[in-house]
């Protein structure tokens, strides 16, 4: 009796315990946007350095919008340039000189003034490092190379002129420049400040954007706290930003439900589809396309790829359709390299079909009438793995026999850019700054096929072609938007009908927050920055139940 | 005694030797460039060959483990690619919770285990000693992620009476972070105690000694605990040191499931990275951990056991 009683207990525990299914917590109904509180959010991956000059990876980027202004940003909803520590800037005709007038009373967070000095010397430290991963950002700034190669201590094109003036002369246009100055390791340093905390320098950000560091647990949680002396405190509303690190998505997730988190992002399948199916969740879930771009590469110097008609098969034989299901319709197909919302894209140009019958008539063209057999290279997350799987079942139907070959990342990254590595694999790209030429010269331009003892090629489908080269280097150079965006259409032509790669689709990036987190949603690039949201909480700062 | 010390340390030295220069030809053998994991796909030609030079990767094999074995000798590990951090303050800084995991759980282990296993041996063939078995073979078989994953699910999430994961901000907090990462931990160590004290146990119970002191009149309690069990524990000592060697290596599962900042958690992510001085740097004192472990449990039943002394001379 006593036994039965108890398991009795349990199950009514079970069946008792809170499964509410959507939010917790309500907005107050604040009209407008109020100050206060602390927003929190968690990432699956370790935060790796807090140095605008080396962080490079998404998770470190979170903090580092946050910590650092740069001369000018992004606008919170999209990719349109906006002033920041410069008030306004100058572009000479022929689009080789910047003149930059900083704004009055910016200052770091210890209230020392920001003067065109810390600009210059935060520029040049980018230069100097010989493991930043930002150098080649700068390689059109006149004297960039002789710092670089350690010919020179101080870069000439980089020049402070008087206490508001920074003046940045480049050696060969480059439209995409202003856009290559938003990313955050364009910010002033002060060079005493980077002597003092030495090694250190990755744990005490000399911070001058709305944000600075309050506390540093590493590895496990970032505190961020509003910056007193940012020059526009209309644009922060948040006290702080808590940043939780290494914590899985599913733990993500349940942390999100009970209340304890603000926000939360990748979703694991099962999570996403929760959302996006309870009626409770869905408003407050948040899509943006980023700008990113993935598929598949082919090394179009190795046989069967080096035959077009295999490559195009290839495409035809791939149902976008069935990518786009199994990674739960948070996909946009895509017809070339450029995302939705870039410069050049052509919105005239659609995916290539799903048409297994013209599939298996090119292949049989291209003398493979009974298929054949290829290895696809793959790293091993669980994205990818799903991709490939994908790919490997429509394939089939053309007659194509894949066999995947997975691998770790690292492993993966080294061996597709050997010109003997694997010839047929998964691939992706992301901007860091939103401009075409941030895409098309890395993947498709000759020049980014390096030697492999040197290594370094981003180009990883060895497709070299004069005419788009010419096509590439000519919108380098071109000032003018709309015959850059004309440029870059006829780029893409060129790319869909040669089809060095399999194109396939652009990544939705999906977030949900809770009802009153307001003024947010994700950016393009950023992804997660919170510097303008704010919290619509009750009149005692506390989160208003439902 | 002294020869017996000497030359379990002189193994324990060789051994470590071997895990380290194995770790490192295993990880620079991987096919991956780490000039290029660290700087990402943009770099330019001359910052990859410029990082290649600053970690000696330019150099051959023979090289690159002169250069890194140097370093080592001097107590240094390196750089982590990753973070650019020192690889010793790394460790220094995982280590700690990766400890607190491994004592919670050897503690748990312990408590409940032992008495888990001396119920079977005592209540033998009855229904305790089937039920005790019973849910040794259920803990020895559950994988940890699941245990995790049910435990984080019911106990935190479901009923919220513990913390979702997170490493806490001390003092209680800590405490009470830590009980279900330890409670996952100790599942397959409490079903192995059991089986071992009950299968010892139910040896020594039927020695000479045992029945003579049942013959003297001593009360039960005293004749399992002062002679029965005390030397029931020998093997237990070796399981424990094997255990304890382990946990202290990190725990990569139970760290991941309940994001505990240890030392398992830390090696996930630079096996993931090709962070190589990480990798063996992080896998150099896990087996410095087993391996000092292991020699203080030989050094331990050299002490105790007489009859091991001559064996180990």
């Amino acid at each position: 009796m006593t036994r039965a009683r108890a398991a009795l207990g349990l199950l009514g525990l079970l069946a008792c315990s809170p499964t509410e299914h959507g939010p917790r917590f309500r907005a107050a109904g604040a009209r407008q946007p109020r100050d206060g509180g602390t927003l929190r959010f968690s990432v699956a991956e370790p935060i790796a350095t807090l140095d605008p000059a080396i962080g490079y990876d998404e998770v470190s980027y979170y903090a580092l919008h946050a910590l650092f202004d740069s001369l000018v940003g992004f606008a919170p909803d999209g990719l349109a340039i906006v002033p920041r520590l410069a008030a306004r800037w100058d572009i000479s005709p022929d689009g080789l000189t910047y003149t930059f007038e900083l704004r009055a009373g910016i200052a770091f967070s210890d209230g020392t003034p920001i003067t065109p000095a810390d600009m210059k010397y935060g520029l040049e430290r980018v230069l100097a490092l010989a493991d930043s991963p930002f150098t080649g950002y700068l390689d059109d700034v006149e004297g960039a190379h002789a710092m670089v190669g350690h010919a020179a201590t101080t870069c000439t094109g980089i020049v402070a002129s008087g206490d508001h003036q920074l003046v940045i002369h480049l050696a060969r246009a480059n439209p995409a420049f202003l856009a290559i100055l938003a990313m955050p390791f364009a910010t002033p340093q002060r060079a005493a400040h980077v002597a003092a905390a030495g090694e250190q320098l990755r744990r005490q950000p000399d911070a001058t954007g709305p944000f600075l560091l309050a506390r540093w647990d590493e590895g496990n949680r970032l505190e961020l706290r509003r910056n007193p002396r940012y020059y526009d405190p209309a644009r922060i509303h948040l006290d702080a930003i808590v940043m939780l690190e290494n914590t899985p998505r599913d733990t993500q997730f349940q942390l999100f439900e009970r209340g304890e988190l603000d926000t939360a992002e990748k979703l694991g399948a099962p999570d996403y589809l929760f959302v996006m199916t309870e009626p409770a969740w869905r408003p407050y879930v948040h899509r943006t396309v980023g700008m990113n771009v993935f598929g598949s590469r082919m090394n179009v110097t190795r046989k069967p790829f080096d035959d077009v008609r295999v490559r195009r098969a290839f495409n035809y034989a791939l149902a976008k359709t069935h990518t786009a299901r199994l990674l739960n319709d948070s996909t946009v197909p895509s017809h070339g390299i450029l995302p939705p919302g870039m410069l050049g894209r052509d919105p005239e140009l659609a995916p290539y079909p799903h048409d297994v019958a013209r599939a298996r008539r090119l292949l049989a063209e291209a003398g493979y009438p009974d298929g054949l057999d290829v290895t696809y290279a793959t790293p091993s997350d669980e994205e990818t793995q799903k991709v490939a799987g994908s790919l490997q079942s429509d394939l089939a139907e053309a007659g194509i026999r894949v066999h995947l070959d997975v691998m770790s990342f690292a492993t993966f990254a080294t061996a597709v850019s050997l010109p003997d590595g694997p010839a047929f694999s998964f691939t992706s790209w992301a901007a860091e700054f939103a401009d075409p030429i941030n895409f098309l010269e890395p993947r498709f331009h000759s020049r980014s096929i390096k030697p492999p003892e040197t290594g370094g090629t981003t180009n990883d489908s060895f497709y070299r072609n004069p005419a788009l080269d010419a096509l590439l280097d000519a919108a380098h150079q071109e000032l003018d938007a709309g015959a850059r965006a004309a440029l870059y259409r006829r780029a893409e032509r060129i790319l869909y009908d040669d089809v060095p790669w399999i194109w396939d689709y652009h990544r939705v990036t999906a977030e949900v927050l809770q009802p009153y987190v307001q003024g947010y949603a994700p950016h393009p690039i950023w992804i997660r920055d919170y510097t303008a949201a704010w919290l619509d909480l009750g009149p005692d700062g506390a989160r208003v139940k439902r | 005694m002294m020869r017996a010390v000497l030359r379990r340390i002189g193994w324990t030295i060789l051994v470590l030797w071997f895990v380290v220069t194995t770790t490192f030809l295993v990880t620079a053998l991987i096919p991956a460039d780490p000039a290029r994991t660290l700087l990402g796909p943009h770099a330019t030609t001359a910052s990859i060959a410029r990082v290649r030079a600053h970690y000696c990767l330019d150099r051959g094999l023979v090289a690159q483990y002169g250069c890194w074995l140097d370093h080592v000798v001097h107590g240094d590990l390196g750089e982590s690619y990753r973070s650019k951090r020192p690889v010793t303050q790394i460790i220094a800084d995982r280590i700690w919770p990766t400890a607190q995991l491994a004592l919670a759980a050897l503690v748990l282990q312990l408590v409940l285990g032992v008495p888990l296993g001396m119920l079977a041996a005592l209540r033998h063939g009855r229904w305790q000693d089937h039920g005790a078995t019973v849910v040794a073979l259920i803990g020895q078989s559950v994988p940890q992620f699941f245990v995790g994953t049910l435990l984080l699910y019911l106990f935190a999430y479901r009923w919220g009476w513990f913390p979702i994961g997170g490493y806490g901000t001390g003092g209680w907090d800590r405490l009470a972070h830590l009980v279900l990462p330890a409670m996952t931990q100790a599942t397959l160590g409490v079903a192995y105690f059991a089986r071992v004290v009950r299968v010892e146990l139910l040896d020594v119970l039927g020695e000479d000694y045992v029945r003579t002191a049942r013959a003297k009149g001593l009360h039960e309690a005293a004749v399992v605990g002062r002679h029965a069990l005390r030397n029931a524990l020998g093997p237990l000592l070796t399981v424990i040191g094997l255990g304890l060697g382990v946990l202290l290596g990190g725990a990569v599962v139970t760290e991941l499931i309940f994001a505990w900042p240890g030392l398992g958690r830390e090696l996930l992510q630079a096996i993931l990275e090709v962070d190589m001085p990480l990798i063996v740097g992080v896998v150099l004192v896990s087996a410095i951990a087993i391996a000092v472990v292991n020699l203080i449990v030989d050094l331990a039943q050299v002490w105790i056991d007489p009859r091991l002394r001559d064996d180990a001379t």
